[in-house]
């Protein structure tokens, strides 16, 4: 990424995603919407453009908008009858089913309180329904998802979160030749991270929060000073 | 400085502007942007809940808030809140996110003259860096007529003082179609027009700065890293 990048600003008209609209489908990402046959960004930001047809605006928005699908972390807030309430940090808090969870039945109950961390699934999302999350896969196991014990919490931008999960990013296979830890991820832009002490820890965290604004090209040389940040 | 200028005879040139974004942790997004002297802070939060009353199935709410440098917000602010609002209600792509609230403080940290017009421009900002949906992006200049019937643009406090005529216009990003009028005081419907068009061609240099402002945010290099590592943790 060059630091002079070119970048769409709303209303423009995106010319060059309508030329390729003329040969095939395409799907219009975030920041981009449809206006009669002229493709129109509604955000700033750099266009981007993944194989074969998906187009989006990027941009370092702080606030998570919930789409099916996505892995985030959430806070419990409150017990409603037979959901929690979960706040994920979108617009509207998010629920999940007591039954949402591995091997829950209606004795069997899961045991949450207020303030307990999830690692789930987005379920639904839509602008007109509050989003529902779940605890299981399709074959009603857990996974990797469920109650994260202990372990250290921060919220970060919706790019880190977004760019530590990409399959090319260095950054977690470079930590972990530092030290042995254990991380969640979510998408709507929080972070859990564990590693075997408290110092260890915030090390972990105090380092990938340096990630923060790096563009593609600082990831390496930040991540080849890890160690350092870590001893420190 | 402002001796100098007011010396001078027409003065058809913005005073400079300046941005930093993010200076707050806690916002969706945040600006503090100066135009010469006077300094403001806009943030913008949202999506976020919104009150039962206040909900709206068709779209957002907008809520704007407009806060003096010292003290409670006056008559003089709401009518601001209300010109600021009015123009981002028709910027704002409110059917992207039904049953939600869109919020923007404005905080004046300084006021040396145009405020209104720099409230405006902030809230623009803001509104671009916390990547809500809007139609077009926004800029708002500031022109008055002086004693001697000269046209100041972006005039300085002490110039206003002694003023015929003074105006703030609002122009649109992608037809250029004016979004806001506010004039007070005696002028001539040629006077008015002629203003218009300075005003007009002085709010394509504020969306080149948005531009290359937004450029340099999105391919920002190394340098800014150290300003956003001692942002307080939240959890």
């Amino acid at each position: 990424m060059s630091a002079n990048t070119s970048i769409v600003m709303p209303g423009e008209r995106v010319t060059s995603v309508e030329d390729v609209a003329k040969g095939k489908r395409i799907i219009l990402g975030p920041g981009l919407r449809r206006v009669d046959d002229k493709v129109v960004a509604s955000k700033a930001g750099p266009l981007r453009h993944k194989e074969p047809n998906t187009f989006w605006v990027d941009s370092y928005q702080r606030r998570y908008v919930p789409a099916r699908g996505d892995l985030i972390i959430g806070i419990v807030k409150a017990r409603a009858g037979d959901m929690y309430r979960v706040d994920i940090g979108s617009a509207d808090t998010a629920s999940i089913s007591y039954l949402a969870f591995e091997a829950a039945t209606k004795k069997n109950r899961p045991d949450l309180n207020p303030g307990d961390l999830l690692y789930a699934r987005v379920l639904n999302a839509n602008a007109d329904i509050e989003p529902e999350l779940v605890c299981v896969n399709s074959n009603g196991k857990h996974g990797k998802l469920g109650v994260l014990q202990d372990g250290f919490f921060f919220k970060c931008s919706l790019n880190l979160g977004r760019l530590l999960l990409r399959d090319s990013c260095p950054a977690l296979a470079a930590i972990k030749d530092e030290l042995p830890y254990e991380i969640a991820v979510g998408v709507n832009g929080r972070i859990w991270v564990k590693a075997h002490s408290t110092r260890e820890t915030v090390g972990l965290a105090n380092a990938i929060m340096t990630l923060e604004h790096a563009g593609y090209a600082e990831i390496d040389k930040i991540c080849g000073n890890l160690g350092s940040v870590l001893q420190a | 400085m402002s001796k100098k200028a007011a010396t001078n005879a027409a003065k058809d040139k913005l005073r400079e502007m300046q941005c930093k974004f993010n200076p707050l942790s806690r916002s969706d997004g945040s600006v503090m942007y100066s135009q010469g002297a006077t300094v403001v802070i806009a943030a913008v939060l949202g999506p976020i809940e919104v009150k039962t009353q206040n909900l709206s199935i068709e779209g957002s709410y907008l809520e704007c808030n407009y806060r003096p440098k010292a003290g409670l917000p006056q008559v003089k602010e709401r009518i601001r809140e209300a010109a600021i609002r009015d123009v981002l209600e028709l910027a704002l792509l409110s059917e992207a996110y039904p049953r939600s609230k869109m919020s923007l403080q404005v905080q004046e940290l300084e006021d040396r003259g145009s405020t209104d017009a720099c409230a405006l421009n902030s809230a623009c900002l803001a509104l671009l860096i916390g990547g809500l949906p809007l139609k077009y992006s926004f800029a708002a200049v500031h022109c008055i007529i002086n004693e001697q019937g000269e046209f100041v643009l972006d005039p300085e406090l002490n110039e206003t003082l002694r003023q015929q005529a003074s105006f703030t216009f609002a122009f649109d990003s992608v037809d250029g179609n004016l979004l806001l009028v506010q004039t007070k005081g005696a002028f001539k419907i040629a006077q008015f027009n002629d203003i218009e068009c300075i005003c007009r061609a002085a709010s394509a240099q504020i969306f080149d700065f948005y531009r290359s402002n937004l450029a340099k945010y999105h391919g920002r290099s190394a340098e800014n890293d150290s300003s956003s590592t001692d942002l307080p943790m939240e959890t």
